[in-house]
């Protein structure tokens, strides 16, 4: 399990580099971007922060969905902070597995509890200079 | 200490706010006064009088730590010096 917070952008090949193990029959990965639109409205920038105990829940979540997946070989995840433009990589994440049904369902599971679970928060600042604190409003 | 010295003491409790609290609260983090015994929810009623509408508005969506541990009952006491963060929605990804 190797899972991080960074405020530099996401190499997201090394992330799959890191799941790659010779029991590993199958690799599933996730990207998540910054969307030019959210709700019809046009964003320009996208700000995450994160609580200081991110990085270990994001541990704790990775852990959480290894222990609970049968035949998931590895897991690496990695969630950006800091401005984002659009385009730019939020979240990414990689599973490997021995069988392609057990790294897909383990990744997207790992991607809804990093949603549900991981604080971070996002504020974007749309076109027209009006702002949101996603899910706060 | 008998209890009539502990009576009317007042702890200073650290209350975080992050992400959308930070903005509506207009700071980072303060100390607030809290009577000795005063409970989580006794701490949020002072930080609401203290801010506006708009930080309550968050609250009531915000999840809550006490000393880096969830709260599920807003009746458990703030003890001096602890601190209190307000977590708002969390929204990764």
């Amino acid at each position: 399990v190797r899972a991080s917070l960074q405020a530099v952008p996401i190499d997201t090949a090394g992330l799959e580099e890191l799941v790659d193990t010779p029991e590993a029959g199958a690799c599933v990965s996730f990207v998540g971007r910054v969307r030019r639109q959210d709700a019809g409205r046009d964003v320009v920038a996208l700000e995450y922060s994160a609580h200081p105990m991110a990085e270990a829940e994001a541990d704790r979540i990775a852990r959480e969905v290894l222990a609970s997946s049968s035949g998931v070989c590895a897991i690496a995840l990695t969630h950006r902070t800091g401005r984002l433009a659009v385009g730019e990589v939020a979240v990414a994440v990689a599973v490997s597995a021995g069988h392609r049904g057990q790294a897909f369902d383990a990744c997207r599971e790992l991607v809804e509890k990093v949603k549900h679970e991981l604080p971070v928060w996002k504020h974007q600042v749309f076109a027209d200079g009006s702002d949101e604190w996603v899910g706060s409003a | 200490v008998t209890a009539v010295d502990r009576k009317g003491t007042m702890n200073q409790v650290t209350v975080r706010y992050f992400a959308a609290a930070q903005a509506a609260a207009g700071m980072k983090e303060e100390l607030v006064d809290l009577p000795d015994g005063g409970t989580v929810a006794d701490l949020l009623d002072r930080v609401r009088s203290r801010h506006g509408e708009q930080l309550s508005r968050v609250l009531a969506r915000s999840s809550f730590l006490l000393d880096a541990a969830a709260v599920r009952d807003p009746l458990i006491v703030a003890g001096p010096r602890s601190t209190l963060d307000v977590l708002p929605p969390f929204a990764g990804g």
